[in-house]
């Protein structure tokens, strides 16, 4: 088989067929603005900056998807709240400075944004000048459409809204419904305006993973509203969602599992999983039908040699690689922003030594 | 059993069942009968909340179920320090600065150990969370804290704990570091220098505890 472009290559595996290697997602965000001498929080703050750090260091590495903009505390500066730029030591992503919802009058006050061309809420706007460059070169608009349990973490106070799981389960549905409205309105203005074999919307988030709750929790208060969004997903004829189930959810995966059963949906899932669920479980829950990205510890990247994460790559691809509807190696969550690019090299490395299917 | 040690395993399930009125109400039966309020809270309120940790590690328990034993631990707790000899708390223990390194937000571990921390006698300096090295030395120096509890849970903060065990020994503080959070181990606190390194809310005590008492 001959080589085949990033785009041949993906393209391939969408379809259900054989690609000339194991394609390779590094889950790379921060990391691109090292490539391009750029400060890590003009990644979130400046859509055209984004997308050139993350376009020249795709063509740098070679590695096979394009720029997209997500971060875990999306939905607080959208809903009313503030957040703040990662500019400062240490940071790596977005932090909330002030919630949008202190108390149960906050959630019943709070109002659901729109999306209208030139007003676009919070970083949509930022986002937005991303996506126009991905659609002027034909790479698809992968903008944030969930989750709605996670978001409306940060939307609110995390331990207030933690709290309401248990003490006040009216007052946190409102408020994950009124969130979940907001996700609605983002699918249905990116999906009209780009078109919804265009866009590929990215759903997971970190607050539902099974270290804070539980998976009756998750059940009752995260799965009703995956079912509403992606029924929306399905509704605007959309076709591909990349989901990132955050950390450990090895006890919610019955209901990953069931979101596209109810709504018998024929479209394909990317399903980037943290690095506590065994690929091969992956593969039981989603291989028939879904696209199945790898799962290489993140942290391994910044304080591992080059040759072990070669290997722990190399682990990776030869789990998945026969996964029946296609494999991605990928690292279990963000590249991390500060590792050395040496790293990410052994990510495409390790895929055209043990990633060929010939 | 006697009345007492009934009467403290009720105060203990009531926080594992995070019942707020329960917890109060217990909590005044305990001082009605005579019962001292360190012995009430070590055995009832610590002792529930140790058990609760457990349960979160065994993942029978969950973060809003913690939380909610949490309230309820505290209602007790309102009732019985007031109680207190003056000497008890405090000095037995010390006074903690607690908080979550430089660039990181990830505060619901820090809280949990904040939590623990607190009921079992020490005096708590809470500096939030995203909290410069600086900071950190500061506030320790002006409250004269004997322990320095910091808490990372990403690999581009975790990095940032070295600069606040330097910042304390370069001021001649007498603070002990512990340390914790998910990407963190032993090695690691080693590798910086910490006194000492904690997988959970409960040895966050017993390693404190075992350095106040070095
Ligand atoms: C919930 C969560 C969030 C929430 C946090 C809400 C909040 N207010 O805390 C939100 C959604 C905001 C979030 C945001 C992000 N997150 Co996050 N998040 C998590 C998650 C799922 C759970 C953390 C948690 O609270 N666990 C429950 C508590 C109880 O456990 P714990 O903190 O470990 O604490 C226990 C022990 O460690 C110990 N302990 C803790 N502190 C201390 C201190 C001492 C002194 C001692 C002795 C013991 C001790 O005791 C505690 C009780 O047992 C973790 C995954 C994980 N496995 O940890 C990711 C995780 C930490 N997040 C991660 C990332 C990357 C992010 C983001 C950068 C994502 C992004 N690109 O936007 C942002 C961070 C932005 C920023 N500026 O910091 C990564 C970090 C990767 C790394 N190693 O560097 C993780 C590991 C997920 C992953 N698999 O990649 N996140």
């Amino acid at each position: 088989m001959g080589r085949m472009t990033s785009a041949e290559r993906m393209h391939a595996v969408m379809m259900g067929q054989k690609p000339d290697r194991v394609p390779v997602n590094p889950f790379a965000m921060g990391y691109c603005m090292q490539i391009v001498g750029l400060p890590l929080g003009d990644f979130y703050s400046d859509g055209k900056k984004s997308f050139y750090g993350q376009f020249m260091s795709m063509r740098l590495h070679g590695y096979d998807v394009s720029p997209m903009y997500g971060y875990a505390s999306c939905g607080p500066w959208e809903m009313g709240g503030e957040i703040a730029f990662p500019y400062g030591p240490g940071h790596s992503a977005p932090s909330v400075t002030r919630h949008a919802v202190n108390t149960i009058e906050d959630a019943e006050n709070l109002e659901v944004p729109e999306f209208r061309d030139g007003k676009l809420p919070g970083a949509y706007g930022i986002a937005d000048d991303l996506f126009q460059m991905c659609a002027k070169y034909k790479m698809p608009v992968t903008f944030q459409s969930g989750s709605t349990f996670t978001a409306s973490s940060v939307v609110a106070d995390t331990t207030l809204f933690l709290k309401w799981v248990l003490k006040e389960p009216k007052t946190l549905h409102m408020l994950l419904d009124k969130v979940s409205d907001m996700y609605c309105n983002a699918i249905e203005y990116f999906a009209d305006k780009y078109g919804p074999q265009a866009v590929m919307p990215f759903d997971g988030g970190p607050s539902e993973a099974n270290t804070i709750l539980s998976p009756k929790g998750f059940e009752e208060f995260a799965f009703p509203y995956m079912q509403k969004l992606h029924k929306k997903i399905a509704d605007e004829g959309i076709g591909v969602v990349l989901m990132h189930p955050c950390a450990d959810q090895n006890m919610n995966i019955p209901f990953y599992i069931k979101v596209r059963e109810q709504m018998n949906w024929r479209g394909k899932y990317i399903w980037l999983f943290g690095p506590e669920t065994p690929v091969q479980d992956q593969i039981d829950a989603f291989g028939a039908h879904d696209v199945i990205c790898g799962n290489v510890d993140p942290p391994s990247f910044q304080t591992k040699p080059y040759e072990e994460c070669v290997e722990l790559c190399q682990k990776n691809i030869e789990e998945g690689k026969d996964s029946p509807s296609g494999f991605i190696l990928a690292p279990g969550c963000e590249f991390p922003p500060g590792a050395s690019p040496d790293k990410l090299m052994a990510m495409m490395d390790a895929a055209e030594q043990f990633g060929r299917y010939e | 059993m006697t009345s007492k040690e009934e009467l403290l395993e009720k105060l203990s399930n009531a926080v594992i069942e995070g019942d707020e009125d329960k917890c109060a109400e217990l909590a005044e039966s305990a001082l009605e009968a005579g019962i001292d309020p360190y012995e009430a809270i070590m055995k009832g309120c610590n002792k529930g909340m140790e058990i609760v940790s457990h349960k979160y590690e065994c993942k029978e328990m969950f973060v809003p179920e913690i939380l909610l034993s949490a309230d309820a631990m505290y209602a007790a707790l309102d009732v019985l320090r007031p109680h207190l000899k003056v000497d008890e708390a405090g000095k037995k223990t010390g006074t903690v600065v607690i908080g979550v390194a430089e660039g990181d937000i990830h505060d619901i571990g820090k809280n949990l150990v904040l939590m623990m921390l607190d009921v079992a006698g020490y005096n708590i300096v809470d500096v939030g969370r995203d909290v410069s090295a600086d900071t950190f030395v500061e506030k320790a120096a002006e409250v004269d804290a004997d322990l320095v509890a910091m808490s990372a849970l990403m690999t581009t903060s975790m990095v940032r704990m070295e600069l606040v065990i330097n910042g304390l020994k370069k001021r001649n503080l007498k603070a002990k570091v512990i340390v914790g959070g998910a990407p963190i181990s032993q090695s690691y606190a080693d590798k910086i220098g910490a006194d000492g390194y904690g997988k959970d809310a409960v040895e966050a005590v017993r390693v404190a505890n075992k350095l106040m008492e070095a």
